[in-house]
């Protein structure tokens, strides 16, 4: 990989240290926010950083008084990575409502992370499809802000709300250019650095992120690829930050160009519609949004938004990631599989737990693309 | 009994064997198929496509090394030297680490492959019981891969705990298929998920009076509800192949035929060198496309 991504490489492998600078920088608060869904703008608006809460991928052994085994992995590495004591630079933790499993590593957090000050539970709808979803989101959002008003002791002002769902949304358009041009054949940016790119997106301060992110897109034009693109691969899945996996994927013959994963395309796909509430703004972006399985009730609406980012991307074959017990996309996963394969795309499942055999991906992996390839072979 | 004099009765009988009826001097293209897996590694050679001979023996704790001597017993008996053979292809766990493949490509391809030379063009679903891992595939009539599914990370169903139980009840794995069938009534099945328990449970119940051969039986049993388990998340297609070493255990095969309601293929091969005779065979379409390639730009 050139050096081009190395910026957010470099984020991704020090988040904690890079939080640790901000917060000595700056004097902001540091805030561990667990889901996507969670309205990162208010945060911002309050002069806080929120980060969001990945694991390590790494044995661990402090988890288990606290939460089930038969929970998801990511549950487990992220209660795991709070107990553990790496997020002790942030003041506050917040759930915004998304999966039951996810809701007790957020208990077990406000209840055992002692460096946590405060907490904020915010129930936002799953089912975003009611016609009464986008007013009670309005409702909890505002009582979000609030409650962060409380926090700090100032008021967050309308027009510091404008000023951060601006800056949420240049990052989120900014996002969208760069995956841009992963629709190219052989891609100027690879799965890896995508990955990197969108995952810090999570965590470094989203101005400074703008700001590498624009330098990027500005010599992006001038970058010639040599990697041999192979085949081009989706990912499907919750959440992904495992960029051994990535870089291995990409190293037997395929080029990962789009996803649909909370760690990518999900958390930023669209911009929030100005509205002259900046409240309402935020609060009907977060349900208009793509959806997360746990959102995504009665209708099925990303079956139809998956098939399109593959066609858009000319996604040859699409890889499940799926997290080990994560029910919500378990219980999508076989009429997804269905809606794929009915329209031409093969796909591979792999169930992902906390540390990953990369030996055993590695021959499903090869094996799958050897399905669609390797014809001189016969 | 001490323990210089401990019997392994988990060890099963490695071969080697080459076919006297031809001679690997007059063939045009030879080729060979490393199988580097996680319990036994195979070389297979071809000569024009045909099966000439193979070496199978347990793997070593480093895949060069394994890779070389798997090989060196077919070179040993032929009279071959490795430069005599045209192509190379490293398969299984090892593939990548076999030093003198020109090259890689996965055990679950060259298993189809193996299995479609073995069992014929009209094998459609192959069951591969390797030494540490369970693979179901789905292949065309050339032997190409369609669809596959691989066990997660245990023993259980496979070679590796079939040795555990050898062991356990002091009788040679060989002997554990024919044996499973001595039972007055066919017991219910042990923990099928994992060695270590179905291990526990076996002893739990020698000890409640079970003989050994209605707990081999058991066990039989349970490998065989897993791999089906596997298998039928993709589905039986006939014609039905299997490959690897527990193919050769009649206690698992049968049952696992009953469960499916289907029989396996039968072959006259070594069941255990599908994997390095299917990339010995990749190796000669290969080779025979290159020449053509050759012939035609010249």
């Amino acid at each position: 990989m050139s050096g081009m991504f190395d910026q957010f490489k470099s984020w991704y492998e020090k988040r904690h240290d890079y939080a640790r600078a901000w917060k000595a920088r700056t004097g902001g608060q540091v805030v561990a926010t667990m889901c996507t869904y969670t309205p990162e703008e208010l945060l911002i608006a309050a002069g806080m950083l929120p980060v969001r809460v990945l694991g390590a991928h790494e044995p661990q052994n402090v988890t288990e008084p606290h939460i089930f085994g038969m929970f998801c992995p990511f549950c487990r590495d992220s209660l795991a990575q709070g107990l553990l004591g790496r997020f002790d630079y942030c003041e506050g933790v917040t759930l915004t409502q998304s999966c039951i499993q996810y809701r007790q590593t957020f208990n077990s957090w406000r209840e055992h992370v002692p460096t946590v000050k405060w907490d904020y539970y915010l129930p936002m709808p799953n089912e975003v499809q009611s016609r009464f979803a986008k007013a009670q989101h309005y409702a909890e959002v505002k009582r979000f802000r609030s409650h962060l008003e409380g926090v700090t002791g100032k008021p967050i002002s309308d027009e510091e709300l404008k000023r951060a769902t601006a800056i949420m949304n240049e990052n989120r358009r900014l996002l969208r250019q760069l995956f841009e041009y992963r629709k190219e054949t052989n891609p100027r940016v690879s799965g890896l650095e995508a990955l990197y790119a969108s995952l810090t997106a999570q965590f470094v301060d989203r101005e400074e992120h703008n700001r590498e992110l624009q330098r990027v897109l500005a010599e992006l034009p001038k970058r010639k690829q040599d990697r041999p693109e192979g085949v081009r691969l989706m990912t499907i899945g919750s959440e992904n930050d495992d960029a051994s996996f990535m870089a291995m994927v990409e190293s037997v013959g395929a080029t990962i160009v789009i996803d649909d994963q909370c760690s990518g395309t999900r958390n930023f796909w669209n911009e929030a519609r100005v509205q002259d509430d900046p409240i309402l703004t935020i609060s009907d972006r977060y349900c208009e949004r793509p959806a997360c399985p746990t959102k995504d009730y009665p209708a099925h609406t990303r079956f139809d938004h998956v098939l399109k980012l593959a066609r858009d991307y000319n996604a040859r074959a699409v890889v499940f990631l799926q997290q080990k017990f994560c029910d919500p996309h378990e219980g999508d996963y076989p009429d997804l599989k269905e809606h794929l394969e009915k329209n031409g795309i093969p796909t591979l499942f792999l169930e992902f737990d906390i540390t990953n055999p990369i030996g055993p991906f590695r021959i499903r992996i090869e094996a799958f693309l050897e399905t669609m390839s390797e014809e001189e072979l016969f | 009994m001490a323990a210089g004099d401990k019997k392994e009765y988990w060890r099963w009988a490695e071969s080697c064997w080459t076919d006297d009826s031809k001679n690997w001097r007059d063939a045009r293209i030879v080729t060979a198929g490393i199988d580097v897996g996680s319990v036994s590694s195979q070389a297979v050679v071809c000569v024009d496509g045909e099966l000439y001979g193979y070496n199978s023996m347990r793997t070593g704790n480093n895949s060069p090394d394994s890779a070389t001597n798997a090989l060196k017993g077919v070179l040993e008996k032929s009279g071959m030297k490795l430069e005599d053979i045209t192509y190379v292809i490293g398969t299984g766990y090892g593939r990548v680490n076999v030093p003198f493949a020109h090259k890689a490509i996965t055990e679950i391809a060259c298993h189809a492959r193996g299995a479609n030379y073995m069992g014929g063009p009209t094998i459609r679903t192959i069951l591969d019981m390797g030494g540490q891992d369970c693979k179901a595939i789905h292949c065309d009539e050339k032997g190409k891969v369609t669809n596959f599914l691989m066990n997660d990370k245990c023993a259980a169903g496979t070679g590796r705990g079939m040795e555990v139980i050898a062991d356990l009840m002091q009788i040679p794995i060989a002997e554990l298929g024919e044996r499973s069938f001595d039972v007055d009534v066919e017991p219910a099945a042990v923990s099928s998920t994992c060695v270590v328990f179905a291990k526990s449970e076996a002893l739990g119940l020698l000890k409640s009076g079970y003989t050994k051969n209605k707990v081999i039986a058991a066990y039989c049993q349970a490998m065989a509800e897993r791999v089906v388990s596997l298998i039928e998340r993709i589905g039986v297609e006939n014609d039905f192949f299997i490959t690897g070493g527990i193919a050769k255990n009649s206690g698992v095969v049968k049952r696992i035929e009953k469960l499916l309601g289907t029989t396996a293929a039968a072959t006259k091969y070594d069941s255990q060198i599908a994997g390095a005779l299917g990339a010995a065979l990749f190796g000669y379409t290969l080779m025979q496309k290159q020449g053509a390639a050759a012939a035609k730009a010249a």
